[in-house]
Formats: C-alpha cells, structure tokens, sequence
C-alpha cells in the first residue's frame, strides 16, 4: 500500500464531511508558516495560538453546520482573524505601527486558491527550521513542531524522549528561530543563495533522519513511525518542488525515500519480527513506490551532479531491481559504496561495502577488509560492526568466531527487534557448528 | 418520538491542548455519531464557555462555581422512542472518551 502524499487542499471535495487523513495536521505546519509571513516571526507564537484555535473552532463548527466546501480556505480565514482580533485587543504600542500593516492585510479579499502561496511559505519554514546555527536535533524537533504540525507529546513519543526535554527544545528553539527570521541581514523573504543552500543541505538531512526515525522503527506501535516516513517523503517533495531547492541532490533524496519506502510493509514478519533483506518478499514490494522513485532518481541523474543521496538511491535501485537476493548486481553496488566513501567518508559505508563485497567475492575477504578498517568503539552503530563480523564469521565457517562476535552484539543492540535478529543468528551459527561437529 | 437533553458534565478547569491530529479524530468521532443516529440526533447542541453568573433571588452571582467538581460543558437533544433507545445513543457518544466525563440524560416534557 503506498503511503499517502496528501493532496493540495482544496481538492478535498464539496461537502465532504471525510478530511483526507492528517489534513488538520498538514494544514497545522501551512497555516503556521502562513500566518508567520503575514504577522511576522516576533509573533510566532500568536500565529501558533491562531492556528490552534482555527482548528478547534472547527471541531466545534463543521459537524453542526458541514464541512465547508473549501475547508482549507476556511480555515486559514478562521486562523487569520484569531491572530487580528487578539492584535487588536492588545495594548502594546507596537501594534499601533502595525495597525496600517493589519488593515491592509485584513481588506485583501480572500483568494481562491493559495495553494502555491502557502506552499512556498511551508518550504521557507522547513528552511529556517533547518538553519544550520541550530542543534541538530532542535532542526528535527522545530521541524516536526511547526511544519508538520505535531503537538508536544507527539513528538516525544515519535523520537522516544521525554516530554520536558522536547519542551524544552521547543521553547529554546523558538527563540533562536525568531532571532534568525528576524536578522537585518537575511530577510525572511529573500535569503541569500548562499543561506539557501546551506539550509538546503540541512533541510535534506533533517527529512532524511525523519525517515529514518520511522524506518528503522522497531517498536510496537508501527503506524506511528510509519506516519514519519509519510512526512518525510511529503516533506521531501515539497522541496522538489521549490524553484531554490528543487536541485538534483533533492530528487536523488526523494528516490532513496521511495526505494526504501516500497519495502516498508515487508520489513517485519507477521510476528513483529525484523527480516533481513534475503528474507523479505519481493512479491510485496510497492511498485508504485518504486516507480515513483525511478522517475526522480531520472530527474535527479539529468545532469551531472552526485550527491551522496544519489550514491545511496542507486544502491537502493540495485536491490528493488533485483528479482532476488541472489541475482543483485553486487558489483554496483560495492562500487556505489567505494564512490560513498570517497564522497562521504563513514565507517557504515565501508560496513555496507563489506557485507555487499561478501556477497560479491566470499566472507573472507569481506572479513580482511574490515580487519583493517576497525572504527572506534564510541562509534553509534558499532554494534553493527560486530553483527557484521559475526555475520561473516559465520559465513566463512569459523562459528565460534562469529558466536562471539554476535553475542557481543546481542548486548550492545539498542533495540529489542535487533536483539531478537541476532540471537536469531546465534541459533543459526550453534545449528551450523553442531551440524559440523556431527559431520565429523 | 420523545425528546431528551444530554447534559455533558465534565471536571471544571483548562482542558488540555488536542493536537491537530487528535482534533481531528474528534471531528471524525462527532461526524460519525451524528451520521449513524441521524434519526436521533435532533440539535447536535454546543459547547458552553465556562465561567457565567448565577441569578438568584434577584442576586448576581458568578458561578458555577471553580469549586464544583462537575460543571456542564455542552449539551445535545436527542429523539428517541424510549429511555433505552437514547442511552444507546449517549453510550455511543464520543463525549464518553474525554477524561471525567459523564452525561447527565433527561427527558423533555415537550409541552
């Protein structure tokens, strides 16, 4: 089933009394973003506030008096007005500056369709949110917050952090936010090209830890995580389709997102168990996602740039192309992972490279490459690395070797899922020994 | 058919933020019980504001008071052939899930 990409809003349908799912959520992040451009970032919090109640007011009106025929519309009225009443009812002096501002705002006749407008409005806040003078993971939380329209608690749950370290980040990242949307050198509505990319570069990482989040969730509740892979591809396609960041390294991210989103429902078995890549189902891969997914990675390979989301959409091209494990074309993609690791220098790219060059050419001399390739032990993901040897070991026969390697692993595994794959691999090295040691 | 007044009392105070998406899993919850007894649902009714005044023996009063540990929070009329029928309908209300609530069912004389 492929994952939905909400529609423009006002395709919702006449009298509709069903919201296309998460429509108050994306309508959340667009009419934040919105409200920010026409009041200003000093008042983010009132155009948060605006928002808030515009949904709630609709809560209380839609089910007695039907769904407007252009809800969003609707909305961004009821949000508006929120945000002018309380304005006017305040009494600081800087409202009366403002105040021919708010009536020019106020007469301008609500339009059709701002669909476009706001669209562009949502991309300049997941670019700010991604200003790369913030914490990594405020960028992820703001993001989450203000463009995707999750509340607080939501979000501490999505990313497994508790609710006062989120508020936290929130309120602190608020602050900075405003200081940057409010800089004199660096108006809201015309950063520098410079700024652009930067944050561009910072917007793609963030969609892309997004997906992640929801990818390589492990925990029970799998539609909650799946909701951020959702987000991240919406997310990604919104900066596709910005003039400023529409770039080919935009497209590559959005492919990888598809690939590996095409075989999110064969990740697990029926028992909420991880299955690695030889044990999935090919059959149940999403072709419209893979479709959808070649068609960018076309669009992002036009011209000659390589990003290193191209290097990793082609490997993931590699694998849904493939009819099976056996028939995957290792040698691209050891070679992708060789072009990775000069692009991008990591330990995980030479692991991959590792694992596919096994496949490629025998354990051992997968084995002698990571041998001489040992990350240090602070690593995150270094539990990967010993599963790997473990793996390895195992292939090449030395099962002690590998228990070894793998009962490390099962210790060191930050998930419970991950644990379970390699003890899973543990049986299979013991079942492997004992057969040998039956043999002789 | 008779008619009755679903009374929503809920625990007075500030109720805590929804998040979009839990508002609007109200709005389809209400948009559902409102289609499924369409029969019964004569006014969906409205939500009331909290604080108000009390008018009694020609004093004004604010009230209900903050003290109250139950304070009415909206109201709907229902049609329904008998007491029976209309708890089916309250029982099914998503009113039932916000914390503390309870509903008060009373018939009108329809004079």
């Amino acid at each position: 089933m492929m994952l939905v990409v909400p529609e423009p809003p006002d395709t919702v349908g006449a009298s509709s009394s069903v919201l296309v799912e998460h429509f108050f959520r994306t309508e959340a992040g667009r009419l934040t973003a919105h409200l920010v451009r026409r009041f200003g970032a000093h008042r983010l919090e009132l155009c948060e506030d605006a928002v808030q109640s515009a949904l709630e007011k609709a809560l209380l009106i839609w089910p007695r008096r039907g769904t407007p025929e252009n809800p969003s519309a609707w909305l961004t009225t009821a949000a508006r007005n929120f945000a002018l009443d309380r304005l006017r009812a305040s009494t600081r002096v800087e409202v009366e500056a403002d105040e021919e501002a708010l009536s020019a705002h106020a007469s301008e006749p609500p339009r059709a369709s701002l669909h476009s407008e706001i669209a562009d409005d949502t991309l300049r806040m997941l670019l700010v949110c991604c200003d790369e003078e913030l914490p990594v993971q405020t960028r992820l939380v703001l993001a989450l917050k203000l463009v995707c329209g999750f509340s607080l608690r939501e979000i501490a749950s999505r990313l497994f952090l508790g609710e006062e370290a989120v508020q936290k980040v929130i309120s602190r990242g608020r602050e900075r936010l405003k200081e940057l949307m409010t800089r004199a050198d660096d108006a809201w509505d015309a950063p520098s090209p410079a700024r652009i990319e930067q944050r561009l570069t910072s917007a793609q990482h963030v969609v892309y830890l997004l997906f992640n989040e929801g990818y390589s969730s492990q925990k029970v509740d799998e539609p909650i995580r799946r909701e951020l892979c959702e987000e991240a591809l919406r997310l990604g396609q919104l900066l596709v389709s910005g003039t400023e960041t529409g770039q080919p390294s935009s497209f590559a991210l959005l492919s990888l997102l598809h690939f590996l989103a095409a075989r999110l429902d064969t990740r697990l078995d029926a028992a909420g168990h991880l299955l690695l890549l030889e044990e999935q189902d090919r059959s149940r891969w999403d072709q419209a996602h893979i479709r959808e997914g070649l068609r960018c990675f076309s669009l992002a390979t036009s011209g000659d740039t390589f990003s290193r989301y191209h290097g990793e959409a082609a490997i993931q091209l590699e694998h849904c192309l493939a009819p099976s494990f056996a028939e995957t074309r290792w040698s691209e993609i050891v070679e992708f992972y060789e072009i990775l690791e000069r692009l991008a220098p990591s330990p995980l790219y030479t692991l991959n490279r590792a694992i596919a060059l096994a496949q490629l050419e025998g354990p051992r001399v997968a084995l002698e490459l990571l041998e001489t390739n040992k990350p240090p032990a602070w690593l995150g993901g270094y539990y990967l690395w010993g599963a790997t040897l473990g793996e390895l070991h195992r292939q090449n026969g030395e099962f002690l070797r590998a228990e070894h390697y793998l009962e490390q692993a099962i210790e060191l595994a930050p998930t419970d899922a991950e644990k379970e794959l390699f003890r899973r691999r543990l049986e299979q090295c013991r079942a492997g020994s004992s057969a040998r040691s039956r043999r002789h | 058919m008779n008619k009755y007044l679903f009374l929503y009392w809920n625990p007075p105070g500030p109720t805590p933020q929804s998040s979009p998406e839990e508002l609007q899993a109200m709005f389809a919850e209400w948009t559902a019980w409102k289609e499924k007894f369409k029969k019964n649902v004569v006014d969906l009714g409205d939500a009331l504001h909290q604080g108000g005044r009390v008018l009694k023996s020609g004093k004004v009063t604010d009230g209900p008071h903050v003290e109250a540990k139950e304070i009415i929070g909206g109201y709907s009329v229902i049609a329904a052939e008998t007491f029976d029928e209309a708890l089916v309908v309250a029982k099914a209300c998503p009113i039932n899930s916000y914390p503390g609530s309870s509903t008060e069912i009373r018939q009108l004389m329809n004079y």
